[in-house]
């Protein structure tokens, strides 16, 4: 039903991947039946001794490739063609560049022209390239858990939906934010066929109170469109925007923007954040204040106040409560934020209306409405009601319900009254789940009508206002899956391919909004070769605020006296579970706590202490009304003595195929046990109030239990500084992060560094020539402490690009993670309040590599180009390169790890060679890329140039902290960072000149 | 010296043998059938044995992950067993070379042994960096042979390379020097043998040892030139297996002590060995009256004289971390005494240098059960010396962020386990078939004359 494609636009045709062709089969020996001969014998003799002494080291059977017998027009076979799209990850709606080679996608990667994500992409979306060869996706409809014919589902569905027409039943849609424009239309007109239909929209994530209150000042139920590059002064309260928070690569792209150094006078905005967790915007705020939950509101009710005495609008009610901090703290921070008006930007996560409405007014006092954050053209990457889900969870209690469509979402498991759902949900006529696999909705749906993976299908979006984003398949459907907009549309009875409702969709709603100077064609062709367009949209609201909105008396929730408040947060990689069965994500080290395959309850280092608790202790959460679970403890430096926070996204029954991941051996331990699930679901604690859901309970308790459950944690020590009672004097602290502070900064550039340090290229003295020369090119990469935040994107994109394997949680735990690019995280200061450095480190390329000269069999080489180069073929693995290596960057096959999924291998980069059990690998610069681009090069009669080359972790990075290219070139942006006086060598005392450089870290305190 | 000058208050070989007793003693063991004692030992040795085999013979099917080292501890039991049992080897040469140079008669109920157990040591030394490869199976590309490979060979600037060449060498020249030592008595034992099949063997193996002047004249030469170059051996393979660690970036390993350091381990922790060994032989195969207080009581003395010499090391490595003003040297230092595994170094720091002390007391060195005690926890000790130099400077490396536990698994356990069996089961197979003492030397030390009536030769 969805083959009509066009043929102009890239779209590939499938084609089998070299892993599904089969091998040879085995001729019959020629020497069979024969008598031995001696010299047979002796060969056979001489076989079975060798294979005796080679026990077990029996090497993968070669598989041999077959050309094609009829060579698709735009296929060159080993040649990559990159498709510009739009990530279905979320409904963010980053813009994409999808990499296909051979005709199968094999990375996902940000698209640099897209006005929003501006080329980078998050962890999430560049592991859906593996979600799209996951084989677990339903490869055909389900009827009552049995698979069927779309036909049969068609006509049974038919037969309800005409049976509930006549009836004049409710038909009810629940979805996700719904990003997709034709969609949305779609699932309209196939609603506007029946007596009562709605559309029913909630985010896993809620943000619904900021659409209330925005519907309170504003008049319209909106997201605001957040501009932090245009903001000098941020402030967030409980809003983890560069983590998790609604669009965060987006976010970040303009945090950084906000934050370069680069400039005379460099532009360093001033971000301060108020949380009760430690999250990762709070890890690179300049100031953070650990603040109880319950506080988040008398802080930002403290701010209003102040502000609005600034500004001469009459105070809004007396009360408020206790500020947790001197008075001085917010009168600073407001004085500060009042010099910035128009250019400063509060930001506030909480699910409290009167707090958003706090937030809105601030915003309003500052004049940053119209300046930071946009009303008038809204974000639309959020679009949940709490209220209305809460309407329809009544519906179906009442059994007023007789069709329930589900879709994106799952709140069999998302919602804490999960078992209710799936009660009431089989009391309804027909329910009918969209679902790609069968997660916990699916399991008690009726019907499970899968769609397609985003990689595969039509799709569009809009994620603001005038943005619209346009999504194009990459290869057919792996399975006998079918849009949901082509389901709807047969049910409706006019059944009709995706790509015709879209371009009909662009065609009547987006092109009259473009300069109409172009046909729809060439319209409609650039859209698809862009991946998105930007058109002119009419202004949603007025911007007219809304005084009386602001409502008086703010009460700060008491706290319960010696309870705990419960947080519950999304974890950055697996944010809602969404994505839950995703290895990768699984495997990504959390970028705060380090931790993998797991969530656990987090607790303060004092809140531990006075509990007894040590890191693995399981403890048990009681909230009050009954609802328990138990979690490990993770001691979490910065967070509130009164906070355990535990993470959300876990427990998923998708989640027990990974009972079998990693290497299976004598003392390996399973990464689940057979039938359990990664971690544990924490949505039974969310709460509803006042309409909408809430991710904190207070008064909960914290129960020892004295069971131990070890977490996989892939950082050994969290300090710069080493245990007090082993540092010698004046060496307490490791010189690896060098930092300083604006006032300083712009005195000195240099200053913070130590002169050792930051040798200036071609300054460094030394008694011998150089071991290397490079003649040509010499590559390096330079990263900006200051731009990363941490956000691990660029781990999940190394591991796609350069095929590392998953190890499972056991071989994590012993240290064995085989990611190549880790980013260490470091604490320093107290433990209450310690400030936070992120720090990517991958092999350094030293131009005196230790590694290199105590290989015994020259495994591992200095190239020409200044790269150090492992030699798979070579290696015989005596591991003396990584016992030598400072870094500890460099990654040892310790096993044979398992490829059995043989779907999930067609992800792998052709490119880069799967290494094989007792091999030492590391970071390669993505030397298949730089092979590639100087090939090009080559062939148009060129030098590769600047921007020819971007590694994998530089590509992906939404905040640009990575720089790669070429140090030989005087003119490249890197050797221009390299001569920055910020940059400094890690360790380089050693002398071992390496060819990743760091710029120091500049915070804007005094 | 002290022997010469005054007739030793106790003889050398007790129960005034005459040269026709020493061979009668020392070959009746290898024409009888092995008593209870050789079996007790050699049953529980070969178990051993097969515990080691089974678990290599996993690790190579499964992979070194079978291991518990990691990322940051890439070396763990693999190159601590490889240099503990270097270590060990090293004092069959010290004993048959340098002290033969140095003409120490006491050496001669010994130094067979001690030979013997060097080979042994070095077998089982040899086999971890063997094993602990990723891939065993191309082990053969650590060999400089001609290949096709173009300019593809070995990397001379890794001293991995060197050790490769290093302990070859070593192991041939110890193997030669140990069969020229036994070929006098292989003649011995083919002369006196009744089997056919034994006397052939012998026979080719004694080279047709006729015990003429002119043979015993060249034999002693070539004895000497082996000495002298084995004498060069003992000092060169600990200090190339020291260069493992020494020519390292890695603060801890870095430190130009770690030759004579590693040398005097060696002698040391070999020295203990031998005592171990010698005082098992010596139960075992019924040779008391050979090996005596007068033999137990100067090895007891050198083991002083090394255990001086590794504390002096160990206070020279700390001071000199710590004097450097390098910060993560002196960290380095400072976390193997109080870091997670200090346990491992005052278990060194006990065994190595405070045990060894109790041999001032000459009650102790000639009470054999305290000596063999003694030995066996210098031996220890020596082991967590090389534990703690390679696992606890890797574990805390430069970078906090990576620094990690190391955990051994079952596996490692029973590799050690297995190479103990191996050293014994091989020791045990060496006492039954070939004499454990040198025959022709030992009765060149009876101090009787040839007047009380000499035996067959």
């Amino acid at each position: 039903m969805s083959e009509r494609k066009p043929k102009d636009y890239g779209k590939t045709r499938g084609v089998r991947g070299a892993g599904e062709v089969p091998a040879e089969p085995e001729g019959a020996s020629p020497e069979e039946g024969r008598g031995v001969s001696r010299r047979e014998f002796l060969a056979a003799a001489g076989f079975t001794l060798a294979g005796a002494v080679v026990a077990g080291c029996a090497r993968a059977p070669v598989e041999k490739a077959i050309p094609y017998l009829v060579q698709p027009e735009h296929i060159v076979p080993g040649r990559a063609y990159h498709y510009a799209s739009t990530c279905g990850g979320c409904a963010s709606s980053c813009g994409v560049v999808v990499k296909n080679r051979d005709g199968r996608p094999i990375k996902v990667e940000g698209n640099a022209e897209h006005p929003l994500s501006r080329g980078g992409l998050c962890a999430v979306g560049q592991a859906t390239v593996l979600g799209l060869y996951d084989s677990h996706r339903l490869a055909s409809p389900l009827a009552g858990g049995r698979e069927t014919t779309w036909a049969a589902v068609d006509r049974a569905v038919g037969e309800r939906l005409a049976a509930i027409r006549a009836e004049g039943g409710a038909v009810r849609f629940l979805s996700g934010t719904e990003a997709s424009p034709t969609a949305r239309a779609e699932i309209e007109r196939f609603l506007a066929g029946f007596a009562s239909g709605r559309h029913v929209e909630y985010d896993t994530l809620s943000s619904a109170a900021i659409l209330d209150a925005h519907e309170r000042t504003h008049g319209a139920r909106l997201l605001p469109r957040y501009h932090l590059d245009r903001s000098e002064v941020i402030v967030g309260v409980d809003a983890d925007f560069l983590g998790t928070w609604i669009s965060p690569v987006e976010y970040t792209a303009g945090y950084r923007a906000g934050r370069t150094l680069e400039g005379r006078p460099p532009r360093l905005s001033y971000h301060v954040q108020f949380e009760s967790r430690m999250s990762l915007t709070g890890s690179n705020a300049d100031v953070r204040y650990a603040v109880r939950p319950g506080d988040l509101g008398v802080v930002m009710d403290g701010l209003a106040r102040r502000l609005a005495a600034r500004a001469g609008v009459v105070v809004p009610g007396e009360g408020g409560g206790a500020e947790p901090f001197p008075a001085e703290t917010l009168d600073r921070l407001a004085e500060r934020l009042w010099r910035a008006r128009g250019r400063s930007l509060v930001l506030c996560g909480s699910q409290e209306i009167q707090t958003q409405l706090r937030c809105n007014f601030v915003n309003h006092l500052l004049g940053n409405y119209g300046a930071t954050l946009e009303v008038a053209r809204p974000s639309f990457q959020r679009r949940g009601s709490d209220r209305a889900l809460e309407e329809l969870q009544r519906e179906l209690n009442r059994g007023e319900v007789a069709a329930l469509f589900v879709r994106d979402v799952d709140p069999v498991y998302d919602l804490p009254d999960g078992e209710t759902w799936a009660r009431a949900m089989k009391e309804v006529a027909l329910t009918v789940s969209f679902a790609a696999s069968v997660d916990e909705t699916a399991s008690v749906s009726a019907y499970v009508c899968p769609d397609h993976h985003y990689l595969e299908a039509w799709r569009d979006a809009e994620p603001a206002a005038g943005v619209f984003g346009l999504t194009q398949p990459a290869l057919s459907p792996l399975g006998g899956t079918r849009a949901m907009i082509e389901s709807l549309a047969v049910w409706r009875g006019e059944a009709k391919a995706a790509y015709d409702l879209i371009r009909e969709h662009w065609e009547a709603r987006v092109y009259p909004l473009a300069v109409p100077e172009r046909t729809f064609r060439t319209f409609w062709e650039r859209a698809v070769h862009d991946g998105y367009v930007e058109v002119a949209t009419e202004a949603v609201a007025g911007g007219e605020f809304d005084m009386s909105a602001v409502r008086p008396g703010y009460e700060a929730p008491a706290a319960a006296e010696g309870a705990f408040a419960l947080v519950l947060y999304p974890k950055v990689a697996i944010v809602d579970g969404h994505h839950a069965s995703n290895p990768w994500l699984q495997e990504l080290p959390d970028p705060v706590t380090k931790a993998v395959w797991d969530n656990y309850a987090c607790l303060s280092p004092r809140a531990a202490a006075a509990q007894g608790l040590a890191e693995g202790d399981v403890v048990r959460v009681e909230a009050p009304g009954g609802t328990t679970a138990e979690f490990p403890v993770l001691v979490q430096p910065g967070q509130h003595d009164g906070v355990v926070a535990v993470a959300l996204g876990y427990g998923r029954r998708e989640t027990r195929r990974f009972a079998g991941i990693g290497p299976r051996w004598l003392e390996g331990r399973p990464t689940v046990e057979e039938g359990g699930v990664v971690g544990t679901r924490a949505a039974p604690f969310l709460a509803w109030e006042n309409g909408t859901r809430r991710y904190l309970r207070e008064g909960v308790k914290v129960v020892k239990t004295g069971k131990r459950h070890d977490l996989a944690i892939t950082q050994g020590h969290h300090s710069l500084s080493v245990p007090p009672e082993l540092a010698t004097p004046g060496a307490e602290t490791r010189p690896i992060v060098q930092e300083t502070t604006l006032p300083a900064f712009v005195g000195n550039p240099a200053a913070g560094g130590h002169p050792h340090h930051n040798p200036a290229p071609g300054s460094r003295e030394d008694l011998w020539p150089d071991d290397h020369k490079y003649p040509g090119h010499h590559w390096g990469i330079v990263v900006d402490l200051n731009a990363c935040t941490g956000c691990s994107a660029c781990v999940v994109s190394c591991q796609a690009e350069n095929n590392l394997p998953v190890v499972g949680k056991d071989e994590v735990r012993r240290s064995r993670e085989m990611h190549w690019l880790r980013i260490d995280r470091y604490y320093a200061g107290p433990e209450a309040a310690p400030t936070v450095v992120h720090q990517p480190m991958f092999c350094q390329h030293c131009d005196y590599a230790p590694c290199e000269t105590v290989c015994p069999v020259l495994a591992t080489v200095h190239s020409r180009e200044g790269l150090s180069e492992q030699v798979y073929n070579r290696c015989v693995g005596t591991r003396f390169c990584e016992a030598n290596c400072p870094y500890k960057v460099r990654r040892f096959n310790w096993f044979h790890y398992r490829r059995d999924d043989e779907r999930e291998n067609l992800v792998l980069n052709p490119d880069v060679v799967v290494r094989s059990r007792g091999v030492m690998e590391k970071c390669t610069f993505c030397v298949q890329r730089i092979q590639e681009a100087k090939i090009e090069a080559k062939r148009q009669g060129r030098a590769p140039e600047e921007g020819d080359i971007r590694t994998a972790c530089q590509q992906s990075c939404p905040a640009g902290a990575i720089v790669f290219g070429d140090l030989n070139d005087p003119r490249s942006r890197v050797s221009r960072l390299a001569a920055d006086p910020r940059r400094y060598d890690v360790l380089a005392e050693l002398n071992l000149r390496p060819s990743v450089g760091y710029l120091r870290l500049v915070r804007n305190t005094a | 010296m002290a022997e010469r000058a005054k007739p030793a208050a106790v003889p050398l070989v007790l129960g005034d043998k005459t040269p026709g007793q020493v061979t009668a003693d020392i070959t009746r063991a290898l024409e009888r059938r092995p008593g209870f004692l050789w079996w007790a030992a050699f049953v529980p040795s070969v178990a051993a044995l097969a515990v080691g085999v089974a678990a290599v013979v996993y690790l190579l099917r499964t992979g070194v992950g079978v291991w518990g080292i990691n990322t940051t501890v890439p070396w763990g039991f693999d190159i601590t067993n490889f240099v503990f049992w270097i270590g060990i080897g090293h004092a069959g040469t010290f004993i048959s070379a340098i002290l033969y140079l140095f003409r120490q008669k006491w050496r001669t109920s010994v130094n067979r042994s001690a030979e013997a157990m060097t080979i042994i040591a070095v077998t089982c030394a040899g086999i971890f960096p063997m094993i602990h490869m990723g891939r065993v199976w191309f082990f053969y590309w650590m060999f400089p042979y001609p290949n096709t490979r173009g300019p593809l060979w070995l990397n001379f600037e890794s001293p991995l390379v060197w050790d490769v060449f290093a302990i070859l060498t070593y192991f041939t020249v110890s193997l030669i020097f140990w069969y020229v030592g036994l070929i006098p008595d292989l003649a011995t034992v083919r002369d006196r043998t009744r089997s056919r099949v034994k006397r052939f063997l012998f026979g080719v193996f004694s080279l047709g040892w006729s015990g003429r002047f002119r043979v015993w004249h060249r034999y002693e030469t070539v004895y000497l030139l082996l000495a002298g170059l084995a004498t060069a051996l003992v000092i060169s393979v600990h200090t190339i297996v020291s260069w493992d660690f020494a020519t390292t970036v890695i603060p801890g390993w870095h430190t130009t002590i770690f030759p004579p350091y590693f040398v005097t381990g060696a002698i040391f922790s070999g020295m203990a060995m031998v005592l171990t060994l010698m005082l098992i032989a010596r139960k075992v195969m019924g040779l008391e009256a050979y090996i005596t207080r007068r033999h137990v009581d100067p090895m007891c003395k050198v083991v002083i004289v090394a255990s001086g010499l590794v504390a002096l090391a160990y206070v020279t490595e700390f001071f000199t971390a710590l004097y450097s003003g390098n910060p993560t040297e002196a960290f380095a230092f400072v976390n193997r005494a109080l870091g997670p595994l200090g346990w491992g170094f005052w278990i060194m720091v006990a065994c190595n240098v405070l045990i060894p002390q109790l041999f001032w007391i000459k009650k102790v060195r000639s009470t054999f059960l305290l000596v063999f005690v003694i030995s066996i926890l210098i031996n220890v000790g020596m082991w967590f010396e090389r534990f703690v130099i390679i696992v606890a400077t890797l574990q805390r490396g430069y970078l906090p962020s990576s620094w990690a536990t190391y955990v051994p698994t079952s596996v490692e356990i029973a590799t050690l386990v297995g190479s103990f069996g191996l050293f014994f089961t091989a020791f045990l197979l060496f006492a039954r078939f070939l004499p454990v003492i040198a025959i022709a030397e030992v009765k060149g030390v009876l101090g009787t004359s040839r007047a009380k009536g000499g035996g067959p030769r």
